[in-house]
């Protein structure tokens, strides 16, 4: 200490300047300010960031939204595309005819060629529709549950025969399911798939980027950004830095656990925030069916949803709700007295544990480690669990034991868990008990709503359906809605053009343009 | 001096083949499968298994073991299940990011270590001495991921006189990919010098006070001509031991440092591989590392038998 005291000093005031100014340099906001202005801008090019590394782009095979963001509707395109406002209009397919009893769909095929030059063929049509029939996704496959027949009945013709209705046939065809690729590429599909699309996957480095090119065989007009780099960067500080820096132009999906940090940096008034359901996400409690119906009920009543939204800091990335959708789903209710059979009542809680002894019983809760958006909702959830008198045992792992023991759990290997994923209900039909895995809720009550949904010729009735099928789950406690998590894009105040996905989730390129 | 060297190739061998064991059960020991990862958790176990299938997942360890050992004796270190890709392609990929962000790390970290470690052993006991081991304690207790983060934030958000991360290509253009290296390579290069400091003055410090170095002295050099002349080739010994042990730790260093940054490293990928339980692509990769951490040792080894006539006369 006495030396430090006799250092010159000269240097004792350049040490604490230069002390001063990272201080300063960390320390100091930006004021605010707008992201630098774009040097891609005047190459009508773009970066995004990418927070997932898809590992293979076969959308047959692959399931990862890492896939599902960038693929389709840029490279690959599906039959017909369904509007936000419910209307559908051309894909792959000029035109189609739809049966008066719901059970033939004829799409009549365009005059158009894939990226490789090859020409777009009914045959390609029922070979790509064969192989999302065929594959071990179970969403892609789902919409095939009723399809007897797919027939190229001349070549530019293709003719689905159903055994019933099915809304989902209908609308996959403008999703994953409906993607056409070209049977000959079918082969590169993991590193190079091919379609009739706008873009054309130009390369793909893993854990780098994937580089897109306008296709030049596209039959409609050519993007106005041309050069679209989608970077992938996987740490979420890391890509909120490159966004505030300007070296990259969008972030279009930020996770939950970046919500308090783009608060906090202003990154929300420095960027265009865009929030959308399509890509959202309900994040919701599972409870073991097995359970005791009653114990379900107690654990559902120590839920306070606005704790789960106060944690993750942003008003504009999730709605409280006790339904299972999205708020761009015709089923959905934000949290409400209607809405919410089980309100949080952690007074009744308590009573009911007491009363009944369920704290005699160890729950067993699988949490996910490695991901923040549900280990961050375990942290909430416990404790609370605990202090209405539960006991609960925390089995914290990766995401690949917890796929092995939970996803892939036969009967469900776990009495507790949460999770975020798709809003799909579909998966929780169930009509084989035996076969009752993580994500299915084994109702008769349920999987005849569902069913009832599936086969509606209307929309009213396919509302109606949907509707008491959310009820049904909603008074049983083995899904537990909690969140609906918006899906939250940052974007350079001058890039123009966002949309809401049409097919799935993905971010259409084409509708970008630099103002 | 041959026996010597002969004893040290045993040992190289013995832990590689020990190394390769290690690796394959463990990556199987984590649990999940890359099957699994791929189809998402909707699939079913049927569907599963059948992909697993398809990958030769289900045959029985021993198999598995030996037809991978077998293929990388004869130099096909594999394939990506999911994409079919080569190993030895992802992996050339990447040694143009990997091998210039670790060895400019590392002369970075020796480039401060050398000098510094140097100065806070002439002045131990001093103002300027107290200072570098200050400086040292603060770059040991920094982690990396801190570190990157922080020179991201001010030399990239704030200042905007570097990327804040990603990479181009030596190719397509060298001086963005070198600009694009800054950071990472400060960020380990910090890092890793800030702990050679300390080994560096401890070396040195041993040696000042030996006779050599005294007769050296005597004989008319200056202390720092008697230090750096006579005194580092004789501190050098533990230095390049250290350093030679220090390769492993800045693989491990630029797993994160590719991470914060973005960068298409070796690292990156096989972090990657293992969360998706790729473990053609994890094996291979890590024996390749592991090949080349224990070559650098043995090359260390045999320097100190050039360096240290007693090391390889010794029974």
């Amino acid at each position: 200490m006495t030396a430090m005291l006799t250092m010159p000093r000269a240097r004792l005031r350049g040490a604490v300047a230069a002390g001063a100014m990272c201080l300063a340099l960390l320390g100091a906001p930006a004021a605010f300010a707008d992201i630098p202005a774009s040097p891609r801008a005047d190459q009508n090019a773009m970066i995004l960031a990418a927070r997932q590394d898809p590992g293979t782009l076969d959308y047959v095979i692959s399931n990862l939204t890492a896939v599902r963001l960038w693929i389709p509707a840029n490279v690959v395109e599906p039959l017909v595309v369904f509007n936000e406002d419910g209307s559908v209009e051309p894909g792959v397919a000029e035109s189609w005819e739809i049966g008066d009893d719901g059970l033939t769909y004829t799409f009549h095929i365009r005059e158009a060629r894939f990226s490789n030059g090859d020409p777009v063929t009914a045959g390609d049509v029922v070979f790509s529709l064969n192989e999302m029939k065929n594959s071990p996704v179970v969403d892609n496959a789902a919409a095939f549950t009723a399809v007897e027949s797919i027939e190229a009945t001349d070549e530019r013709t293709v003719t689905v025969t159903l055994s019933r209705p099915s809304q989902a046939f209908w609308h996959g065809m403008g999703g994953m399911s409906g993607l056409v690729q070209p049977e000959s590429a079918a082969g590169d599909r993991a590193l190079n798939p091919i379609g009739s699309g706008p873009y054309r996957l130009v390369e793909y480095v893993s854990n780098s980027h994937m580089r897109f090119g306008p296709n030049p065989e596209y039959w409609g007009d050519a993007p106005a950004v041309g050069d679209v780099t989608v970077r992938i960067i996987t740490d979420g500080t890391a890509g909120l830095n490159a966004m505030e820096a300007g070296d990259i132009d969008a972030s279009p999906i930020n996770t939950i656990d970046l919500w308090e940090q783009i608060v906090d940096r202003g990154l929300d008034a420095m960027a265009t925030l865009e929030t959308f359901p399509q890509a959202g996400e309900p994040t919701y409690a599972i409870l073991n069916q097995k359970l005791d119906p009653g114990l379900r009920q107690a654990i559902a009543m120590t839920l306070d949803r606005q704790s789960f939204n106060d944690a993750f800091g942003a008003a504009w990335g999730a709605e409280n709700t006790c339904t299972f959708a999205l708020p761009h789903q015709s089923w959905y209710a934000p949290e409400s007295p209607e809405t919410c059979p089980w309100p949080f009542d952690f007074d009744e809680a308590m009573r009911l544990v007491q009363e009944n002894g369920y704290g005699d019983i160890d729950l067993e809760y699988a949490s996910l480690s490695d991901v923040p958006d549900l280990s961050l909702p375990a942290d909430i959830m416990i404790p609370m669990m605990e202090a209405a008198g539960f006991t609960v045992t925390r089995n914290a792992m990766d995401l690949a034991r917890y796929s092995q023991l939970v996803f892939q759990g036969r009967p469900p290997q776990f009495d507790v868990t949460i999770m975020a994923g798709d809003a799909n209900p579909n998966q929780w039909v169930c009509t084989d008990e035996s076969m009752a895995g993580w994500s299915t809720y084994c109702s008769p009550a349920y999987a005849e709503a569902m069913a009832r949904a599936d086969q509606a010729t209307t929309t009213e009735d396919y509302d109606a359906a949907m509707l008491d099928a959310a009820a049904v789950l909603r008074e049983d406690a083995v899904i537990v809605p909690l969140l609906a998590k918006l899906a939250v894009g940052l974007y350079h105040h001058d890039l123009q053009g966002f949309a809401h996905p049409r097919v799935g989730v993905a971010i259409e390129f084409a509708n970008f343009h630099w103002q | 001096m041959t026996s010597y060297i002969l004893r040290r190739i045993f040992f190289l061998l013995l832990a590689v083949f020990v190394a390769s064991v290690a690796i394959f059960l463990m990556i199987r020991g984590a649990g999940g499968n890359v099957a699994a990862v791929v189809l998402g958790k909707d699939a079913t176990p049927e569907a599963i298994n059948a992909l697993a299938s398809e990958y030769g997942l289900d045959r029985p360890y021993v198999v598995q073991y030996l037809d991978w050992i077998g293929q990388m004796l004869q130099g096909d270190l594999g394939r990506s299940f999911r994409t079919r890709e080569s190993v030895a392609s992802l992996v050339l990929v990447r040694l143009p990011v990997s091998i210039p962000l670790a060895l400019s790390g590392l002369l970075l970290g020796i480039l401060i270590a050398v000098p510094l470690g140097t100065y806070a052993a002439r002045n131990a006991g001093r103002t300027p001495g107290m200072l570098v081991g200050l400086f040292s304690q603060i770059g040991i207790a920094v982690p990396v991921f801190w570190a990157g983060i922080l020179l991201s934030l001010v030399f990239g958000v704030r200042l905007g006189w570097l990327p804040t991360g990603g990479w181009t290509g030596w190719s397509e253009n060298w001086v963005q990919s070198l600009r694009s290296l800054v950071l990472p390579v400060l960020a380990l290069g910090l890092i890793l010098g800030a702990v050679l400091i300390r080994y560096v003055r401890s070396a040195l410090l041993d040696v000042m006070n030996q006779d050599f170095v005294r007769t050296a002295r005597a004989s008319g050099m200056t202390e720092g001509e008697a230090l750096l002349g006579v005194g580092l080739r004789n501190a050098a010994l533990p230095i390049i031991t250290v350093i030679g042990l220090q390769m492993a730790e800045l693989v491990g260093g630029t797993v994160i440092v590719e991470t914060v940054f973005s960068l298409p490293g070796l690292a990156r990928m096989i972090l990657a591989n293992v969360a998706a339980r790729e473990v053609i692509v994890v094996q291979s990769t890590v024996m390749l590392i592991i090949v080349f951490v224990v070559g650098v040792n043995f090359i260390v080894d045999m320097l100190y038998g050039v360096l240290d006539p007693r090391v390889r006369t010794r029974r």
